[in-house]
């Protein structure tokens, strides 16, 4: 059973395990990607960027390795782990579960099912 | 499984190797790097592109400190960080350590101890199936208060009975012989056959008795109990079905007592028999009222012991027929609960214990308390510093909670030492007559019990200063300084030293009563006698005047010791108040000549059977006429003397000597049949109600020879003598086996005797006087703290206030104010507390009123004097400060 977390903590956590699905990113790419994908929405607070991967990397879902990057920094790369990918998919389930439940009471229809 | 595996592993591996601080700097310059590098792009100056980056991330401190405490071991190592710190500040404060584990310790231990002895007393657990159902019952009257049944009634109520679901009875033990190789002397028991089943006692081995072998004359079969199988027979199975000769009888063992086993009147039984009684005689037997048992019943379910009183009542009253008239108003009918039985006495003692634990503990919680708010008084600032450092609300809590925990974990493993202590010393100095104290044990539910409280105590006090929204006020003031905690610390002391006069004048009480008891007149010297009693049986000696050759020929024998300066004999021995079967009623004196008492004429008699040398042997003074002789035992004649108190009474402003008097019998209709008794002489009064009731009239009959049938195994030889009894005891022994082989033979010194008698107002006493003691001791040790503390920290207004012209009797006079304030307030609060709680001890007290002035006087004076002391100390250290230091102080 995956360990119950509040809503913000946890929608950050499944934004970084999906970000880091297609392939191991260091943190700052990982910011730059989800602001870039949201079309600048979502502005991940650095602050809180950071200790979110280190829990995450403290329960085992994502590891982390150093490499160097782009432009030829030392840079810690984050990458799912098989426990990773198997908690991103509940948590992907247990999301569009929430998001759809959110939309029924709102009134709306779920503009796209993804 | 394997999933669990899976995530627990990444994490023990972080517990056991920590990131090292700078991979995680290193990743953290990296994200600032690659930031400077987007806002160069963007074109802004390499200044500005580097503060911008570090305004995104915010703060590298914090991210580091956030990053830290997603760490799984993170809680564990700033609890190891608080205890370090607690210890450190321990350190720091070695007296406030000291004060606080040495009251948990003994608060803890003190009450777990006595907690423990008592819970044995008043809650142990009977060894019968569902005890809450089962009862005693029976008549009592005023010379046996003790519920009993007579065979007569017993019967009558059995088969007419509708509140029990079984009724069964003990007709209790006597003493026995198991007349072997190297015989032993026993307690034999009788008991019904549904004896056992009624009460859910199943034997361990064997069964119990069958209906048959409960039938008059029987065969003769017995259980032996669990003790007895284990010390004779070596807990051998093969024991089952033998014979083994018990009064030259041989009997038939058929079972053994679980271990457990007791009788429900506590006597000692080793055997058990079937008490094979003659139902059809019992209405004939013993002048038509059947013989004496103790009847037990197992109530229905649901009904309580109220309702079977009252539906055994109208049973009660048609058989109360049989009781003759003169008496009949006297007895009653009485169910109650076994345990009820068992208590009598133990209960009044053992609540007070009780209550007295309670205090104790109180007193402690008020003490740990009061330290805890001090010490919280004066960390204020330091809380506020750390506040200001960053410390959240929760960590400056925790921190306190941290503290109390480690006080409370050395406190009660302390307190445990020091309850097992006391336990032992407990068991060591208590009476006999306490049942079942010797297997009392720890009760760890009640260390946790006390543990919790005094915890939960500190813990409230101790979080308070840690609550309150820290003032930026306490950070800048140069003296802390918070009324409300030290009103509550007053508030706490004067309520500890109410608590101990409450305690300090019940223990000056008992103690009182006590002494009275210990050095109180018995009218008899104890001091050079030895008893020898010589239990033989009726199987070897089977008429009075058996009994009475072979005692006659002990008498002699033990005359001839060396060093023996009189021998005298009776049935029994004062000041035991125990032998009821040694009392008359007043009413049943009939003196020759003057008119009859009224029936109803209150009062009962002591009679003792005695030779002339009992007067000599216990130095009873003669006070008028004269004792009996040495011929007067064989020539005949009825003679008695009176105590001083019954001669007085029958006899006022008139002489004693002379007067024939005769005794009232009831067979079962009044008859005056008797032998009429010739007064020869009137004795000194002598205590024979145990040492705590008053003097009973009594008389004694001369134990004549030709009263043969008088004579039997109640028989106690007094021997005056300069000699100890380790010297007499084995001369008498070897005379007596001379005589007797087989006699077992019982010596002890009258003095023990008596003195056993004072065991459990002794044994009472010596606890109730350890807690006030213990309550003084913490109410001591709390007032101290407080007045040292007002006094710290009111060391700069000394100073200003010496600067100023104020004299050192002055400051002293100031400081010590304070302390006798709470003193008198105390101590009033404490007088009227102990005034109105002193009626609960007055059923263990002695002479002594619950409201002795005289014993409030002089707790009061102690406690001011003690308490004063502890106020003097520092005050005359505050007055003692130099101006210059006190100015700058702080």
């Amino acid at each position: 059973m995956p360990p119950a977390t509040d809503l913000l903590q946890g929608t950050l956590d499944l934004l970084i395990l999906q970000t880091l699905a297609p392939g191991p990113m260091h943190g700052w790419g990982v910011a730059q990607r989800i602001q870039q994908i949201s079309n600048e929405v979502l502005q991940i607070g650095q602050g809180s960027l950071y200790p979110a991967l280190h829990r995450l990397e403290y329960k085992g879902w994502i590891s982390a390795d150093w490499g160097i990057s782009d432009n030829n920094r030392k840079a810690r790369f984050y990458s799912l782990t098989e426990t990773g990918r198997s908690q991103l998919e509940t948590e992907l389930a247990t999301w569009d579960r929430l998001s759809e439940a959110i939309a029924l009471v709102l009134g709306r229809q779920p503009e796209a099912a993804s | 499984m394997i999933q669990l595996l899976r995530e627990i592993l990444p994490r023990l591996r972080f517990l056991l190797a920590p990131r090292p601080q700078p991979e995680l700097d290193d990743e953290l310059s990296f994200h600032i790097a690659q930031s400077t590098d987007r806002n160069l792009a963007v074109g802004m100056s390499p200044a500005e592109a580097h503060r911008q980056a570090l305004i995104e991330l915010g703060g590298i401190q914090r991210t580091r400190e956030q990053c830290h405490q997603q760490r799984p071991g993170w809680w564990l190592a700033t609890v190891a960080q608080d205890i370090r710190y607690a210890l450190r500040g321990f350190r720091r404060n070695p007296v406030f350590t000291l004060a606080v584990i040495a009251t948990l310790c003994v608060g803890i231990g003190a009450t777990t101890a006595v907690f423990s002895v008592v819970d044995r007393i008043l809650f142990r657990p009977l060894p019968y199936a569902h005890p809450d159902r089962l009862v005693s019952f029976g008549l009592s009257q005023p010379l046996q208060r003790q519920e009993f049944t007579l065979g007569g009634f017993f019967y009558e109520w059995r088969d007419n009975q509708q509140p029990f679901e079984s009724v069964t009875f003990e007709q209790g033990t006597n003493e026995c012989n198991l007349t072997e190789a190297n015989p032993a002397h026993l307690q034999c028991a009788r008991i019904a056959q549904n004896f056992l089943p009624t009460l859910g006692i199943p034997p361990q081995l064997g069964r119990n008795f069958t209906p048959e072998e409960d039938e008059a004359n029987g065969p003769k079969v017995a259980l032996i109990s669990d003790g007895l199988w284990l010390s004779r027979y070596n807990r051998d199975p093969r024991i089952l079905n033998q014979f083994i000769p018990i009064d030259d009888h041989p009997v038939r063992i058929v079972g053994v007592l679980p271990a457990s086993f007791e009788m429900p009147r506590l006597q000692p039984a080793d055997i058990v028999r079937p008490a094979q009684v003659d139902v059809a005689a019992q209405h004939n037997a013993n002048a038509g009222i059947g013989v004496p048992m103790w009847a037990f019943a197992r109530l229905k379910p649901g009904v309580s012991v109220a309702q079977a009183h009252a539906e055994m009542q109208p049973l009660f009253l048609h058989t109360q027929q049989w009781i003759p008239a003169q008496f009949r108003q006297e007895f009653h009918f009485q169910v109650r609960s076994i345990r009820d039985r068992q208590m009598q006495e133990a209960y009044t003692a053992a609540w007070v214990l009780l209550g007295a634990v309670f205090v104790v503990l109180l007193i402690a919680c008020a003490n740990v308390a009061s330290l805890f708010s001090a010490r919280g008084a004066s960390r204020q600032r330091e809380l506020a510093v750390r506040s200001a450092l960053g410390a959240s609300r929760l960590r400056l809590i925790r921190q306190t909670l941290t503290e109390v925990a480690l006080l409370a974990v050395a406190g009660a493993v302390l307190g445990c030492v020091l309850a097992q202590i006391l336990l032992r010393v407990f068991i060591a100095i208590a009476p006999t007559g306490v049942p079942f104290l010797a297997d009392a044990k720890l009760d760890f539910r009640i260390v946790l019990f006390t543990v919790a409280l005094t915890v939960i105590c500190a813990a409230l006090v101790g979080m308070f200063p840690a609550l309150e929204k820290p003032r930026s006020s306490a950070l800048a003031a140069r003296q802390t300084r918070s009324s409300t905690h030290a009103r509550l610390r007053r508030v706490l002391v004067a309520v500890q030293i109410g608590l101990s006069v409450v305690l300090l004048s019940g223990a000056a009480l008992l103690l009182k009563s006590f002494l009275g008891l210990e050095n109180q007149r018995l009218g008899m010297q104890t001091a050079e006698v030895i008893t020898v009693h010589i239990p033989v049986t009726d199987e070897r000696y089977p008429t009075g005047t058996a009994y009475l050759d072979f005692y006659q020929h002990a008498e002699a024998a033990l005359r001839r010791l060396p060093g023996v300066t009189a021998v005298g004999m009776s049935d029994s021995l004062p000041p035991d108040g125990n032998a009821w079967h040694h009392a008359m009623r007043y009413a049943d004196f009939f003196v020759d000549g003057k008119p009859a008492a009224s029936p109803t004429t209150g009062g009962s008699v002591v009679w003792r059977l005695a030779t002339p040398d009992y007067f000599r042997a216990l130095q009873i003074p003669i006070l008028q006429g004269r004792g009996f002789t040495e011929q007067d035992r064989s020539t005949g004649g009825d003679l008695i003397v009176l105590s001083k108190l019954l001669a007085d009474r029958l006899f006022p402003n008139e002489n004693a000597i002379g007067q024939h008097i005769q005794f009232g019998n009831y067979n079962p209709y009044f008859v005056l049949d008797g032998p009429v008794f010739t007064v020869v002489g009137v004795a000194g009064n002598v205590r024979n109600q145990g040492l705590a009731d008053q003097v009973n009239p009594e008389f004694y009959e001369l134990w004549s020879n030709h009263h043969p049938e008088s004579w039997n195994s109640r028989c106690t030889f007094l021997l005056q003598t300069s000699l100890g009894p380790s010297v007499i005891a084995p001369w008498v022994r070897s005379q007596i086996a001379q005589l007797d082989p087989t006699a077992p033979v019982e010596i002890n010194t009258m003095a023990q005797t008596v003195t056993r008698l004072a065991d459990r107002p002794r044994f009472e006493t010596a606890l109730l006087a350890f807690f006030a003691l213990c309550g003084l001791l913490m109410a001591v040790i709390g007032l101290y703290g407080v007045i040292s503390f007002v006094a710290t920290q009111r060391t700069q207004e000394i100073g200003i206030r010496m600067a100023l012209g104020a004299t050192r009797l002055n400051i002293l006079r100031l400081i010590a104010a304070e302390g006798v304030r709470l003193i008198l307030l105390g101590g009033v609060l404490g007088l009227a507390a102990a005034l109105a709680s002193a009626q609960l001890l007055k059923s263990l007290l002695f002479n002594v009123a619950p409201h002795d002035p005289l014993t409030y006087a002089a707790v009061t004076l102690l406690l001011a004097m003690v308490a004063l002391a502890a106020t003097l100390i520092p005050a005359r250290a505050a007055m003692k400060v130099e101006p210059v230091v006190a100015l700058r102080y702080e």
